[in-house]
C-alpha cells in the first residue's frame, strides 16, 4: 500500500530517507549511558527477587525465601552457557529457584504490564522437573539433521547438471 | 543430490481466519487487554527534558519512511512507535540519542512482525551510519528490558477487520477502505496527541474518517440503520461523543496534513523551475489533491 501514503503523510519526501535526525551520537556518554542502564535493570531485578546476580547471593531483605538447587539438578535450559566454547559450568552452581513466596511483590505504577495476578500458584516447585534424555549430555545442544532420522545412500548424480558450473 | 530451493520472494499468506474473525470473544479479548499497552504518561510534561513534541515528529516521520522503503508490514509502524513511545514514557532520554531509539523500536517491531525483517546494518545505514549495530543490540536489550519483554501490544491494525466486517459496506470497496485506515492510522502514529488513545479508538475513529472520506455513508444511506459513528461506537464500545471528537481531530490532522502537503509541493517546485534537473515524475503532479477520493493510495 505504502507507495503514496506520502501524498497525505505529508512532510516526507525531503531528500533521502537515509539521514542523521539530530546531530552526532557521542559514542562514550551512548556507552556509559548503556551501562548504566543495565546496572539500574540489574538493581531493580534484585530488589524485585531479593536476590544479588552479580554474586549469586539471596539478599537477607528479600520477600523470596531462595533455596539452593545443585546446578547439574536444573534443567539444561536453565544451566549457563557459554556458546560456541566446550562450556565451563561453575561447579557449585547455585541455581536457586523460588521455593515460597511470602508476599507478592509491591506493584508500583510502572508494573502494570507483565505482572503476574498470583505468582505463587502458577509456579508449582516442581515444575521444573521436565525429563530429560541426557543427563550428562554436557551442554551442547545439538541440531537435529535430517540424517539422524535416515540413512544416507551413496548414489552417483550426473555431473554435468551439477549446480554452480 | 540436487536440491532446489523454489520459494518465492513473495510472503506467503495465510488467508483470513474466520475462527478469529466472527467469534466476538476475539474482539472482546482484544478490547480488554489493549490498555495495558498505552503509555502511561505524557511524557512531555515530566519524564523529557531534551525531547520535544516536534522531535517525536521527525523521528517518527523518519521511521515511517524507512519502513515505507523497505516495503514492512503495515502494522510494523505502529507497533514500533507504541514501543517508542512506551519507552519515552519512563526513561529521559536525549535527544541525540532519540533516532537510535527509533531504529531499535522499528528492529524490535519488524521481528515480532515480519517474515523477514530488518536487519540491523540495513537500520543503521538509515540513519547515515551514525549508529553501529553493535549499539543497536545493545540498546535492544536496554528497550527490551523496560518494555518488561512485553512486545505483542495491541495496535489499531488488529481491529481494522473486525470493524470492517462488522459493517454493511460494498464488497468491491473493502480493499480501499482497508488502505485509506491503514493510511489514517499511520497519521496517528506520528501526532503524539493520539498517544495516549486505546488502539480501539483510533481504529474507530479511522475507519469512520474512511468512509466518510469515501462518501460511502451518504451513497447507501438506507442501509445504514444507525448513524455510521453510532453503529461504529457499539462495535468498539465506544462512547459515541467520543468517537466522534476522535473522528474529527483524524480528519482535522490529516486536512492538516494536506495542506502541508501542497506547501511543501509548490516550493518543491518553485525550487526545481530554478534548477530543471530534478525527477520529472514530481513536476507531472501539478496539483496536489484536496480530497482524499482522489487521493490514489
Amino acid at each position: 500500500m505504502m507507495a503514496n501514503v506520502k501524498w497525505i503523510l505529508s512532510p516526507l519526501g525531503k531528500g533521502p530517507t537515509r539521514r542523521n535526525l539530530f546531530g552526532p551520537v557521542d559514542k562514550v556518554q551512548l556507552r556509559a549511558d548503556y551501562q548504566a542502564a543495565l546496572r539500574k535493570d540489574l538493581d531493580e531485578a534484585s530488589r524485585r527477587w531479593g536476590f544479588d546476580f552479580m554474586s549469586d547471593q539471596p539478599l537477607v531483605s528479600g520477600d523470596f525465601q531462595w533455596e539452593g538447587v545443585p546446578g547439574a539438578k536444573v534443567p539444561l535450559l536453565y544451566r549457563s552457557c557459554v556458546l560456541g566454547k566446550a562450556t565451563s559450568q561453575r561447579a557449585t552452581q547455585v541455581t536457586v529457584s523460588p521455593k515460597r513466596v511470602k508476599a507478592a511483590p509491591a506493584k508500583n505504577e510502572n508494573e502494570k504490564e507483565n505482572v503476574p495476578e498470583n505468582n505463587s500458584e502458577r509456579c508449582p516447585v516442581n515444575l521444573e522437573r521436565t525429563p530429560r534424555k541426557k543427563e550428562n549430555g554436557g551442554l551442547k545442544r545439538k541440531q537435529t539433521n535430517i540424517t539422524d532420522f535416515y540413512h544416507p545412500k551413496r548414489r552417483f548424480v550426473d555431473m554435468r547438471i551439477k549446480s554452480g558450473e | 543430490m540436487e536440491l532446489l530451493c523454489l520459494e518465492m520472494d513473495t510472503n506467503i499468506r495465510a488467508r483470513p481466519d474466520p475462527n478469529l474473525l466472527c467469534d466476538d470473544r476475539v474482539l472482546q479479548s482484544l478490547l480488554t487487554i489493549e490498555e495495558r499497552f498505552l503509555p502511561q504518561y505524557s511524557y512531555f510534561k515530566g519524564v523529557q527534558r531534551d525531547i520535544q513534541p516536534f522531535m517525536r515528529r521527525m523521528v517518527a516521520t523518519w521511521m515511517l519512511e524507512v519502513c515505507e522503503e523497505q516495503k514492512c508490514e503495515e502494522e510494523v509502524f505502529p507497533l514500533a512507535m507504541n514501543y517508542l513511545d512506551r519507552f519515552l514514557a519512563v526513561v529521559p532520554t536525549k535527544k541525540c540519542n532519540l533516532q537510535l531509539l527509533g531504529a531499535v523500536c522499528m528492529f524490535l517491531a519488524s521481528k515480532l512482525k515480519e517474515t523477514r525483517p530488518l536487519t540491523a546494518e540495513k537500520l543503521c545505514i538509515y540513519t547515515d551510519n551514525s549508529i553501529r549495530p553493535q549499539e543497536l543490540l545493545e540498546w535492544e536489550l536496554v528497550v527490551l528490558g523496560k518494555l518488561k519483554w512485553n512486545l505483542a501490544a495491541v495496535t489499531p491494525n488488529d481491529f481494522i477487520e473486525h470493524i470492517v466486517r462488522r459493517l454493511p459496506l460494498p464488497e468491491d470497496k473493502l480493499t480501499l477502505i482497508r488502505k485509506h485506515v491503514q493510511t489514517f492510522i499511520a497519521l496517528c502514529a506520528t501526532d503524539f496527541r493520539f498517544a495516549m488513545y486505546p488502539p480501539s479508538m483510533i481504529a474507530t475513529g479511522s475507519v469512520g474518517a474512511a468512509i466518510c472520506g469515501l462518501q460511502l455513508d451518504s451513497v447507501n444511506q438506507s442501509q445504514w440503520g444507525d448513524s455510521l459513528t453510532d453503529l461504529l461506537a457499539k462495535i468498539t464500545n465506544t462512547e459515541v461523543d467520543v468517537l466522534k471528537e476522535c473522528q474529527e481531530q483524524i480528519e482535522r490532522v490529516l486536512e492538516s496534513s494536506l495542506r502541508e502537503g501542497r506547501k511543501q509541493q509548490q516550493q518543491q517546485q518553485q525550487s526545481q523551475r530554478g534548477t530543471s534537473s530534478k525527477g520529472l515524475e514530481e513536476l507531472d503532479q501539478s496539483s496536489t489533491p484536496t480530497d482524499v477520493r482522489d487521493i490514489n493510495l
